[in-house]
């Protein structure tokens, strides 16, 4: 069967073919393991892009296939983020308070050492006792359970409320929207127990790998980010053939005439919404300890509509769309952003593209949507069908 | 010949205008029958109470041998007990395959898991050529159903019905927009389908419903104005008056 | 002895006494004290001064506390001066008559310090209390109410009869109240005044009533002889363990309690030979154990005995906790504690009525935001995401007419029109350019229309800067229509009230009386019929989402007004302003009036509720939205039937 799979979609081949040269390349020219072509910032920022690329796989999964243009995505990926950094924060604060302790008399008690934890992670936000929701934060392996867990028990509840009262279309996107907002308003308090706008940082020191150097830890990271992508990418493609593909993207085409043949779309919508949140959160939960920090601005409801703009650009309804256009907008925003772009003169006016990019973006997307519908990934259908 | 679906009382309203009116409409199993009315009259209001998609105000809808009560269910639920319902409008999935659109009915379980670890079996394959066979779309099986043609896809859409081996078909209007030579077609595929299921088809054209050669309901303002034979209907005064008459 | 003398004198010249008594000779009697004054002696001088009833006396009292008096060194006579170029000009202090021009040398100035000058200054309120000018009446009448005094009782009273400014003397008559309320020697007096403050709502007056009531807890032993108030246990929410102790060991010489902290402080001061109190060090890490090892260094004496929760059972089964009041008379305390519990109630009535008008001026805002999309999200089914960007646009336009036009007023009214046009004509061009391709494909406009509104959230910063622009509301708008200390409302959120049922009322005569309102009702119902009657749907599509994008760029300008104009003004309201239209019920003005009273109102219920946070109050109205959906997936005001579609 999984023969048949691979022969059925042979773009699973070429893309996890593409993913490993790629792979291989940055390994060959990086700081750490080759000729160091690559600096380990870059090499950072393409881990970063390929964990975008995988929950922009999950965005198309819910939004080209399933119809569920979710405004949400983000949000669950920035959970995920959440959830580990709360892990590096303790175990990394903890390793200094022990050594700082150690200099006492007399060592220790587990009390002492807990508060003064707290007092260090805490003291930004005027509290020296660790709320409830850090009850796991010393176990790395529970942490990594809410890593899936929070995004998709969340992904559930809301979609369940959600589907159950057949809000569709744009009511959904503007409802998802709405709850993203309100998680980024709640983390914006001090007293949510993420320390408020000052968000969770110093998350790229991984705990017990100190004496590591930053160049080989991004490479880890790098090739943990590539292998999440490949397996999201397969598991998806997976899903996504047979039978369960053909009724997901039935329900996107016409929801009503599938309840009519007798399937419970409430049941299919939510599974993907769940499954496409958890996966958000997994990318989200390698995402962040690259960037080394994360705060409530990640999450505003504009960070998942940016998703759906990258989904769109690449073609939506074609994964290897999803990931080209991810690859390409966010590389190129950052070129622009970064002033790696050159400013035109015109004369009278100099253009700087740290100024004028997201114009330049924006008017870009809408001549997209206009004009080229199917995106970046439209090309590469044109080519697969000529070379069949 | 038992009762199959039984509704008693039925009412619904659309802000003040009884789209139903205390109707109450009876069909057996193996039985055609076709129900004609002008517009207005509340036929597709009926089809959209008995699916589940309008909850009445007031009134049953008794379903089976143990006579379950519908009202309440959903309409994914209704379907799979056994009613398929066929659109006005072909409603095909226009960007998948004929076969894909067909795999899709094939009566299975229809719960998630289910589905994502289905696997193709050999009797599903020969049922899907059967019926492909049987709507004379076994040419187009891998063609993508948007390239149809207007009556392959109404043709397609019965064909997606009668692979959920419903025990009700509800058809609406199935012969609009058809040729003489596919009108002919769809008759026999309807008659033949009635001859193991109930079988109700909405429909104008008298020719067509005359050629079906089976009992007619006629709706009028949302309640049954007669029952029986097409040329028994046809000779009541009261339904050359508001239908027949204009 | 000449003292006597003079007063003889005084006495013998009778029919002239007011002539002979002049101010000046009376300040010889109190030389000494006038020319060198401390707070002690001053008081009798003042008496003295005041009840002479001289009518130079307010302002001589007033050049006495500026430092404006001078001594005549050689005889000790009193002056006022005017600085000229050959010295100081003498004034006479009786008649106010230019004297003598002398050298500075042979005079004193009379320094009176900080508390004499207080003094002379409470002395001279009674003057200014009775003033011509009713400014310096004001004034003096302020100066009481800033600090309440004993001593003011009786020269406000003898100012209220001759007071003949309403106004003034209603405010007087207060002040006088609070006073015998609070100083009154007599106590039936005193429960007279509290009991006439039952309906001031003021600050003031409420402060007085919380003053007369103030308590100190103590501990005792037996139930002490003084007005009561009440009685505290340990351990309630009133008084914890550890605060009650805490009042055991700082007034009567408990021993304090041993933290954590303290034991493991006084385990490091006796370590010795690798043990603290017969304890390794290394077990140390157990709380349980330093216990132990502090124990045993308490038995030997070297550090104090830990207080068990034991022995604060037993501190407190001996000690009683009281609060007890300030005030000694019952019969005050008790008419204070019954007046304040009315005030209240009717306090918490009025805060319920002015959270009212707050909830009301913020649904107006978001009706104002929110109406616009109501006509191109709910009429049209049209999502705009750049709606908030009209809003914005409708803000810069306020803010560039007010760089040309200089009068706010005059500005605002060509403003408002100008917003309209300014986002009319956006609106119709973004409609024909962009959106009317995407008419059948609602996500894809979505997605669009949000690509427009970043490119021009990032035009406004490259034009305008980061930075927020002040768009400066009229002279008139400013300040608050104030009903009493607890309901008031500023004056802009009546304008935009107002303005906001100007455009409930606008747009329901279009939308139901104008050819306009009809073709659009045809054209979202049944454009095809429509069109074969001979309307032309593209038109009334591009006229009615011109409006609804106008209409953004008005709320823009209200908005602009008492927000700081940024690029951002319009995302800040985006969302919630979806909220209102999809939970007022799509399609429908009425609708999005009732979700942005039911959004305005929740918020700032919420708020209310929890009033340090109105992150919180928008985090619960989300989520208050998401379930209301639940219930009412079609809104507040739904479409029922066939006519709603799918």
């Amino acid at each position: 069967m999984q023969k048949s799979f691979i022969a059925q979609n042979p773009s699973v081949l070429w893309f996890l073919a593409c993913l490993g040269v790629f792979t291989l390349g940055v390994t060959i020219l990086s700081e750490a393991t080759g000729t160091g072509v690559i600096s380990t910032s870059f090499v950072k920022t393409l881990g970063k892009v390929l964990c975008l690329c995988l929950v922009a796989i999950a965005m198309d999964v819910v939004w080209g296939y399933c119809g569920i243009l979710s405004l949400g995505h983000f949000a669950f990926f920035g959970i995920g983020g959440y959830a580990v950094g709360m892990w590096l924060m303790y175990a990394r604060t903890e390793a200094i308070v022990i050594e700082n302790l150690a200099s006492r008399t007399i060592p220790p008690t587990p009390v002492e050492v807990n508060e003064a934890i707290a007092t260090q992670i805490f003291g930004v936000v005027g509290s020296s006792d660790f709320p409830l929701i850090w009850a796991f934060s010393h176990s790395l392996t529970l942490q990594m359970l809410l890593v899936v867990l929070v995004p998709g028990l969340l992904a559930l509840v809301f979609g369940w409320l959600a589907f159950r009262a057949r809000v569709t279309g744009v009511y959904l996107s503007i409802l998802t929207q709405a709850m993203t907002l309100a998680l980024a308003l709640y983390l914006f308090q001090n007293d949510s127990g993420l320390r408020g706008n000052n968000g969770l940082s110093g998350l790229q020191n991984i705990p017990g790998f100190e004496a590591v150097p930053q160049s080989v830890i991004s490479m880890g990271f790098f090739w943990a980010s590539a292998l999440a992508l490949a397996l999201g990418y397969v598991m998806f493609a997976r899903v996504l053939s047979g039978k369960m593909g053909s009724v997901i993207r039935a329900i996107r085409d016409d929801e009503p005439r599938v309840r009519f043949l007798g399937y419970h779309v409430e049941s299919y919508k939510l599974f993907i919404f769940t499954l496409t949140a958890v996966v958000a959160g997994i990318a989200g939960a390698l995402y962040y300890p690259q960037a080394g920090i994360i705060n409530p601005a990640e999450i505003v409801p504009i960070a998942s509509i940016y998703l759906a703009v990258w989904v769109a650009i690449g073609g939506r309804g074609r994964l290897y769309g999803a990931v080209i256009g991810t690859a390409f907008v966010s590389l190129l925003s950052s070129w622009f952003t970064g002033g790696g772009a050159p400013a035109v003169d015109l004369g009278f006016y100099t253009i700087q593209w740290t100024e004028w990019w997201l114009v330049l973006l924006g008017t870009s997307f809408v001549a997209v949507t206009l004009f080229f519908p199917g995106g970046i990934g439209r090309v590469f259908d044109k080519f697969a069908r000529k070379s069949s | 010949m038992s009762t199959l679906l039984e509704l008693s009382g039925v009412s619904v309203s659309f802000d003040g205008f009884k789209a139903i009116n205390n109707l109450a409409f009876q069909i057996s199993e193996p039985e055609m029958r076709a129900i004609i009315g002008p517009n207005g009259a509340g036929k597709t209001t009926f089809m959209d109470i008995v699916t589940g998609k309008t909850k009445p105000d007031e009134g049953r809808v008794l379903w089976g041998e143990k006579s379950v009560n519908l009202i309440g269910k959903s309409e994914s639920q209704i379907a799979q007990d056994g009613i398929g319902r066929k659109f006005q409008k072909p409603t095909v999935f226009e960007a998948q395959t004929v076969r894909e659109n067909l795999a899709m009915a094939l009566k299975n379980p229809r719960g998630p898991l289910d589905v994502l670890f289905y696997r193709k079996t050999k009797q599903g394959a020969a049922r899907i050529e059967a019926l492909a066979e049987e709507i004379n779309l076994t040419e187009q099986l891998a063609r993508t159903a948007g390239e149809l043609s207007h009556g392959q896809k109404q043709w397609l859409e019965i064909g997606m019905l009668l692979a959920q081996d419903p025990r009700l078909l509800l058809v609406d209007e199935p012969a609009a927009g058809m040729s003489p030579a596919e009108r002919e077609k769809t008759t026999q595929i309807l008659v033949r389908a009635a001859q193991t299921r109930a079988v109700v088809v909405v429909e104008h054209d008298m020719e067509f419903v005359r050629r079906l050669n089976c009992k007619v309901t006629v709706l009028h303002e949302g309640a049954v104005l007669a029952e029986g034979s097409i040329d028994h209907v046809t000779q009541n005064p009261e339904v050359i008056d508001v239908y027949l008459g204009r | 002895m000449i003292r006597i003398l003079t007063f003889a004198l005084a006495l013998l010249c009778l029919p002239v006494a007011l002539f002979a008594q002049d101010l000046q000779s009376l300040l010889q009697t109190h030389q000494k004290v006038v020319a060198k004054p401390s707070r002690k002696s001053v008081g009798p001088v003042l008496d003295a001064l005041v009840n002479s009833g001289l009518p130079q006396v307010p302002g001589f009292l007033e050049q006495w506390q500026g430092k404006a008096l001078y001594v005549r060194k050689e005889d000790g006579v009193f002056f006022y001066t005017s600085k000229g170029s050959e010295g100081l000009t003498l004034i006479d202090i009786s008649s106010g008559e230019t004297s003598a021009t002398v050298d500075a040398k042979t005079m004193k100035q009379v320094k009176p310090n900080g508390g004499v000058r207080k003094a002379i200054g409470a002395a001279l309120v009674q003057f200014q209390l009775s003033d011509p000018n009713i400014e310096r009446r004001r004034k003096a009448v302020e100066s009481i109410s800033q600090k309440l005094d004993a001593s003011q009782i009786a020269p406000l009273k003898a100012s209220v009869a001759g007071e003949k400014d309403a106004a003034l003397k209603l405010r007087k008559e207060r002040l006088t109240g609070y006073l015998t309320a609070r100083f009154g020697t007599d106590s039936a007096a005193r429960v007279a005044a509290i009991e006439a403050l039952n309906n001031d709502l003021s600050v003031q007056g409420r402060a007085v009533l919380s003053q007369i009531l103030e308590a100190e807890l103590v501990a005792a032993e037996t139930v002490p002889d003084a007005n009561l108030a009440e009685v505290v246990t340990p351990g309630s929410s009133a008084l914890s363990r550890e605060a009650a102790y805490e009042i055991l060991v700082t007034k009567h010489g408990f021993p304090p309690r041993v933290s954590d902290n303290d034991i493991r402080l006084a385990l490091e001061a006796n370590v010795e030979g690798g043990k603290a109190g017969g304890v390794p060090v290394v077990q140390l890490d157990d709380l349980q154990k330093r216990e132990l090892a502090y124990d045993t260094l308490a038995a030997r004496g070297l550090v104090q005995t830990r207080v068990s929760d034991a022995d604060l059972d037993r501190a407190f089964g001996e000690w009683g906790f009281y609060q007890t009041y300030l005030e000694d008379d019952t019969a005050v305390t008790a008419a204070a504690r019954e007046v304040q519990k009315t005030i209240q109630t009717k306090v918490s009535l009025n805060q319920a009525a002015d959270l009212g008008l707050d909830a009301i001026s913020l649904a107006s805002i978001y009706f104002l935001a929110a109406v616009g999309l109501a006509i191109t999200f709910g009429v049209m089914g049209v999502i705009n995401m750049a709606h908030g960007e009209f809003i914005m646009l409708g803000a810069y336009t306020g803010y560039v007419v007010q760089q040309f036009i200089t009068n706010y007023t005059l500005s605002l009214v060509v403003a408002l029109p100008l917003a309209f046009a300014v986002t009319f004509a956006a609106g119709v061009a973004m409609e024909r350019l962009v959106i009317r391709w995407l008419y059948n494909r609602p996500l894809e406009t979505l997605l669009a229309t949000f690509g427009i509104s970043v490119a021009l959230q990032q035009l406004a910063k490259n034009i305008f800067g980061t930075q927020a622009r002040p768009l400066t509301s009229p002279g008139w708008l400013d300040g608050a229509w104030i009903i009493n200390d607890v309901v008031q409302i500023s004056y802009i959120r009546i304008a935009i009230f107002v303005l906001a049922l100007l455009f409930l009322g606008l747009l329901l005569f279009i939308l139901n009386k104008t050819r306009l309102g009809l073709e659009v009702r045809a054209v979202t119902q049944n454009p095809r019929m429509a069109a074969s009657m001979g309307i032309n749907p593209d038109k009334i599509k591009m006229m009615t989402f011109g409006l609804g994008s106008g209409i953004a760029g008005i709320a823009g300008v209200a908005i602009g007004l008492f927000a700081k104009v940024t690029s951002e003004i319009g995302s800040d309201y985006i969302v919630q302003s979806f909220m209102t239209v999809v939970v007022g019920g799509v399609g429908n003005v009425w609708g999005t009036l009732a979700g942005a009273t039911m959004i305005g109102v929740f918020q700032k219920g919420v708020e209310w509720m929890n009033p340090s946070n109105t992150l919180a109050a928008q985090t619960y109205m989300i989520l208050f939205i998401i379930l209301f959906i639940q219930f009412r997936p079609k809104g507040i005001i739904a479409l029922k039937g066939r006519a709603a579609g799918d």
